[in-house]
């Protein structure tokens, strides 16, 4: 029962926690103050709690797939946004202060919708007979583990500098921006707004969605053992859509770059 | 009476479904942290609408990721989720809120 728990937070937090780590090896990197975390973690928090106690109604919208809907359009969103924060790093160093306003919305739109399922799973338990104290113990060493597999991707990044870095951070960003697309995707195939087909192939053997290391790389880069044709278009022109933005910025704020960014 | 009533819908959606050639419903019923029935058999390539009631008054999330799907379903609610069209074989679902208990799998042929 504890392991269960344990389980169930750190698979929740560790999407956002390492969403978080890139952003502020991120931030590092362009000299933008830390308080954005706090303020992120703050709205996300809020949100969350105001998501969670209108799941009932959320989840009837749409004939019955509200939740989906509303996830994906979330996911969809945080896309644009990580599109924006990767072109941000191209562009002039005035851009800096929505950077903090882009990285606040990315933070709490992810802690939303994994904010808000934890929230609902914990307000069941205290209606159980469960007690408080192994819940609460649970829960903790799950969020510690979350918290620290963003450290470990924070600190990865970090060891970086300069145009390395920000070449590195692009690249992080691009695939999980692809994956925030892909889990959309499938939120709208879950609810018949897309229609999935047979999956093109089924790389569980190699790496099994179920397995820790393939549920790392699900969380982090949206990966998928069965993907279906539109998932895998849809993956692809993302994933040129944010580099075709990135080789945009690049060009056109080449004398910039080592101006601004020493 | 209430097993009776589910029985009756689920009989009227059925009928109501063949009639316009939609997906074909099966019913899943989450009953004190357990999947009743534990084991669904569908028919191959084709999509299927699964109905799922929470009889439980705490939450469960159906989660599934051969099936990549995954949805909460608050106390005394029920939802709907498609799945397919799937080759035969095997398919495990779990409730993530109940892990050790909730298990079920659906069998495609």
């Amino acid at each position: 029962m504890l392991l269960d728990i344990v389980v169930i937070v750190l698979r929740e937090t560790l999407e956002a926690s390492i969403l978080i780590g890139v952003l502020l090896s991120i931030g590092r990197q362009e000299h933008i103050e830390i308080y954005w975390v706090f303020v992120a973690l703050i709205v996300g928090g809020i949100s969350a709690i105001v998501y969670a106690l209108n799941l009932g109604v959320i989840s009837e919208l749409f004939d019955y797939f509200g939740q989906e809907i509303i996830n994906a359009l979330m996911q969809y969103l945080i896309y644009c946004v990580l599109v924006m924060i990767i072109a941000a790093q191209y562009m002039d160093a005035k851009f800096s202060n929505n950077l903090k306003g882009l990285m606040v919305v990315a933070v709490s739109l992810a802690l939303t919708r994994e904010g808000g399922e934890l929230f609902v799973f914990f307000s069941g338990f205290f209606q159980s007979d469960e007690s408080i104290l192994s819940v609460m113990t649970g829960g903790f060493i799950g969020l510690a583990v979350g918290l620290s597999a963003g450290a470990i991707a924070y600190y990865s990044l970090a060891i970086y500098a300069g145009n390395r870095a920000r070449t590195v951070h692009t690249v992080v960003l691009v695939f999980v921006a692809a994956g925030m697309v892909n889990q959309a995707t499938q939120l709208l195939i879950q609810a018949d707004w897309v229609t999935a087909g047979q999956p093109l192939w089924d790389s569980n053997r190699i790496l099994p969605e179920s397995s820790v290391f393939g549920q790392l790389v699900y969380a982090v880069f949206g990966y998928e053992a069965t993907p279906s044709k539109v998932e895998f278009v849809t993956y692809i022109c993302s994933f040129m859509l944010s580099v075709g933005v990135v080789l945009i910025c690049r060009s056109r704020f080449d004398n910039n770059l080592s101006v601004s960014k020493s | 009476m209430r097993v009776l009533i589910k029985v009756a819908s689920l009989l009227v959606v059925l009928g109501v479904s063949l009639c316009h050639a939609a997906p074909p419903v099966f019913a899943l019923n989450i009953r004190d942290h357990l999947f009743y029935p534990s084991e669904i058999t569908v028919p191959a390539n084709l999509k299927i609408k699964l109905l799922i009631f929470n009889e439980d008054s705490t939450p469960e999330e159906f989660e599934s990721y051969e099936l990549n799907r995954e949805k909460v379903i608050l106390g005394g609610r029920k939802t709907v989720i498609f799945i397919g069209p799937l080759k035969p074989g095997v398919y495990p679902f779990f409730g993530e809120f109940n892990l050790s208990t909730a298990q079920g799998r659906i069998i495609v042929e």
